[in-house]
């Protein structure tokens, strides 16, 4: 009371003071689109790294010739048709009067030039995209705007191929460095913003490309900014300084919604699981309960059956990820493209893998060590804690395992691991199946994540002829079949899909979510229109 | 003579310094993993991709002559490229020296003269009203994590009051070639919050030792001399005390400076402030070996540097301290 009536006008002073400073802030230019994201661009080179944080937020200068819109599908862009003409050889019909933001026309040219750049002209560790265009023979122009796509053998999913090359302009001669584009050479592309600025790891601006051959940019100017504490970017959502943030924790969500942030969610087209050593005679980590080790258990399908069967997958999703994650039995979240309808999770049946584990020979369990990251995946160190509590029930004895992610992978390349946890995205679900649960065939590309060494003969026959169909249902369909049939071998645990969340305030209205995970101003709306 | 034989000495202490530094560094990113797997996207590779990378950083090689190689470039001045942003790991560095050299000297700005008028305010009358809630508010101060603080902070002074940005630089002006904040009246309300999170338990901890040396030094003979002869208190705290004092709190300043700028990385992470601790962590994780080594030279090089500044000061102030290599 007495330091109220003693500095009573003081007070006041200093409290009109500060009242008057939150008028100063925030201070953003009207039509500004302010950006929190987690993603961290580390080039401005469309082709040096295939990595979702380059592609997403490159994606926005650069365009492909093929969009991959929300539900996977493909859809024109630089590109307005698409056609095998034989088996060996796709011709593309570009988009006219397509400019360049710095005036130039879009030719075949470009398209010619881009390809090539990806295939002869960046060196390791540059070129993320080269494994995408295997089998790619020669890129031809047949008029300026037509390209004829040549390749070795007949490759039906070419066009997917073509929804992730970013398409460069072709400069007057010689090719972009990726050291002269990352140095501010300004990043010509044909997308809907263009490049003004950028700080590696803290700031990309970009403004409206005024003679965008698409509807016009909502957005006059965007600003994205890296915050990688996800604490940091919900507070910024909350303060107002960012317009939209990404990937924020699912346990912040209701809280948000009280605050007034609006969010959305969609499934990620990706999967996490876990994955076997399927080879060695003697795993890594795996004993007897006395600690006596044993002959390889994974070896034999009813135990992987009994692990998964032993798998409290609703934990997972309501409790860790906090209900914005879908429990998964297939390598792609169900309803989209080439999943199954015939598979389902189900709630974990302790009594049945209990049996199998018996019928397999271990009545009384064994000990394992169940690797993975910490930290990558929303929810992957968690996880293994919950998945350990779920397996002691049948006898298992699992000891978590949760390391950095490099550190886990360089174990892991190490053949360190019996049991791991892993990830696995992809444009479309034969990529997943391919990586992951396809017989190694490296030249083909097939099976670069099977570290199990899994192998099944008529699963593989069943996917190389799915694959080499053309997109539509009855691909789909045989994709589905062969998951089917791959999953009845349990080669991997499929755990869940996590979602991918995005928070947005008041100045934008909706915003469309992408199973990809990306973040670009395209999918935001404003609020004033 | 004494001073170019002083300058020499340390000099030839830096250099082994660096060269244990480096070695050290080197073995231990080594020893944590390997990072071509965060340089190709793991989930879309091909083995092919993933044996091109590596050869292309070099990591094929055996690790005493990436070593060699490490130790021949950085003599002709060359950090190598960032694996990750395919940039010169030294102008990352050089790019993010304004954030952290404005952040650590203003909160060192804040931190020094308040911890030092605190203590002594304190240590005058040990065990008063004053003293004994100078000493707890203190102990809390240094206490409470800092992850906590920037949180506490950030929720106060911008998520319910809305009166600060949450984080970030804000807007900022380009001086000699590097980007600047502090010149903006923008740059300046961003760069308060973040100060405040890195001064306050440094405020408490040169508060401590001042209050610590005051209550010392004033039971001195030398003191009691000055009181008899009638000196004013305030003559004698400012003119007599502190001078006496002043060789710990001194040190610790300067310790404590090289810790902001290198390890302030809790601070820095939560206001996502782009200083060079942040670099350093966020390197470390990605296994970024060039920036990592560019990152612990720029530090143990500052170190050297505050050590000597620190030492230089203490003899200018106390006659009895003399220079030793």
């Amino acid at each position: 009371m007495n330091i109220f009536e003693k500095h009573g006008p003081f007070l006041a002073v200093a409290a009109a003071v500060i009242a008057s400073c939150a008028y100063v802030y925030p201070a953003a230019a009207a039509d500004e689109l302010r950006v929190a994201t987690a993603y961290k661009l580390m080039t401005l080179d469309p082709q040096y790294a295939n990595l979702n944080e380059n592609n997403s937020l490159l994606s926005q200068i650069y365009e492909r010739l093929i969009y991959q819109d929300e539900n996977l599908q493909l859809q024109p862009s630089l590109a307005l048709l698409w056609r095998s003409v034989s088996d060996t050889t796709w011709e593309f019909k570009l988009r006219p009067n397509v400019k360049f933001h710095d005036g130039s026309a879009f030719t075949a040219e470009d398209v010619i030039y881009s390809v090539d750049r990806i295939k002869n002209v960046l060196q390791p560790p540059g070129g993320g995209f080269r494994s995408y265009l295997g089998g790619v023979k020669s890129v031809t122009a047949s008029d300026p705007l037509t390209v004829v796509v040549e390749t070795d053998r007949p490759l039906p999913n070419l066009p997917q191929a073509f929804a992730s090359i970013f398409i460069m302009h072709r400069p007057a001669s010689g090719s972009q460095t990726t050291e002269g584009l990352n140095a501010g050479d300004q990043p010509v592309g044909t997308g809907p913003y263009k490049f003004v600025k950028w700080t590696p790891g803290e700031t990309l601006d970009l403004s409206r490309n005024e003679q965008y051959w698409g509807r016009t940019p909502r957005w006059p100017e965007v600003e994205f900014r890296t915050i990688e504490n996800p604490a940091a970017r919900v507070a910024a959502l909350v303060t107002g300084e960012a317009d939209l943030a990404d990937a924020i924790p699912a346990r912040d969500v209701s809280s948000l919604k009280q605050r007034g942030i609006k969010v959305a969610s969609i499934g990620a087209a990706r999967i996490n699981f876990l994955q076997f050593d399927l080879t060695s005679d003697i795993v890594p980590g795996v004993t007897d309960k006395e600690g006596a080790s044993i002959a390889n258990p994974f070896r034999n399908p009813d135990v992987r059956r009994a692990l998964s069967l032993a798998t409290d997958r609703g934990i997972l999703v309501d409790k860790i990820l906090s209900g914005y994650g879908t429990a998964a039995a297939q390598f792609y979240p169900d309803g989209l493209p080439g999943t199954s309808s015939r598979l389902h999770a189900s709630p974990p049946d302790y009594a049945r893998a209990k049996a199998l584990l018996a019928k397999a020979g271990y009545p009384d369990g064994f000990k394992l060590v169940l690797a993975g990251s910490n930290g990558r995946y929303p929810g992957d160190g968690e996880s293994l804690q919950a998945i350990a509590q779920n397996w002691a029930r049948i006898g298992i004895e699992a000891k978590p395992e949760a390391a950095p992610y490099s550190v886990f992978n360089t174990n892991r390349a190490a053949g360190q691991y019996g049991l791991w946890y892993a990830g696995c995205s992809g444009e479309s679900v034969d990529i997943i199946l391919d990586a992951v649960v396809a017989s190694a065939q490296p030249e083909r590309g097939r099976g670069s994540l099977n570290y199990s060494n899994y192998s099944n003969a008529e699963f593989d026959a069943m996917l190389i002829k799915a694959e080499a169909l053309k997109y539509g249902q009855e691909r789909d369909n045989a994709l589905a079949e062969a998951t089917d049939l791959v999953m009845t071998d349990q080669p991997i645990i499929p755990l869940y899909h996590f979602h991918h969340i995005m928070g947005y305030g008041d100045r934008v209205a909706s915003y469309v979510m992408h199973p990809r995970g990306w973040t670009t101003a395209m999918q935001a709306t404003p609020a004033k229109e | 003579m004494p001073v170019l034989k002083l300058t020499l000495g340390r000099l030839v202490q830096a250099v082994i310094l660096l060269f244990v530094m480096s070695v050290i560094g080197f073995a231990g990113i080594h020893a944590i993993g390997n990072p071509v797997f965060n340089v190709v996207n793991l989930e879309t590779a091909s083995a092919d991709d993933i044996r091109r990378a590596t050869i292309a950083l070099g990591l094929d090689q055996p690790i005493w002559r990436q070593y060699l190689l490490f130790l021949g470039n950085v003599l002709r001045g060359d950090f190598g490229t960032s694996y990750n942003y395919h940039q010169s790991a030294f102008a990352l560095l050089v790019g993010k020296l304004p954030a952290t050299l404005e952040l650590s000297l203003s909160a060192m700005v804040v931190a020094a003269p308040l911890g030092v008028a605190i203590g002594l305010a304190a240590g005058r009358q040990p065990g008063s009203m004053l003293d004994r809630s100078l000493l707890s508010t203190g102990i809390f101060a240094l206490s409470i994590p800092s992850f906590w603080m920037s949180m506490m902070l950030i929720l106060v002074g911008a998520v319910e009051t809305g009166w600060f940005p949450s984080g970030g630089r804000g807007a900022t002006i380009v001086i000699a070639g590097l980007e600047w904040s502090f010149a903006t009246v923008d740059g300046l309300w961003h760069l308060l919050l973040p100060t405040l999170a890195l001064a306050i338990p440094n405020i408490a901890l040169i508060a401590r030792l001042t209050r610590a040396g005051t209550i010392e030094t004033e039971r001195m003979e030398f003191l009691r001399f000055c009181r008899a002869k009638g000196i004013s208190s305030r003559h004698i705290l400012l003119r007599h005390t502190l001078p006496n004092i002043s060789a710990p709190v001194i040190t610790i300043i300067g310790l404590q400076f090289g810790g902001m700028l290198a390890f302030a990385v809790v601070v820095e992470s939560i206001f996502s402030w782009p200083g060079i601790g942040k670099l350093l962590i966020d390197s470390i994780q990605l296994l970024d070996r060039p920036v990592v080594m560019a990152c612990l030279t720029f530090i143990s090089i500052a170190f050297v540097a505050l050590n000597a500044v620190v030492d230089i000061v203490q003899a200018t102030l106390d006659p009895r301290i003399r220079l030793s290599a």
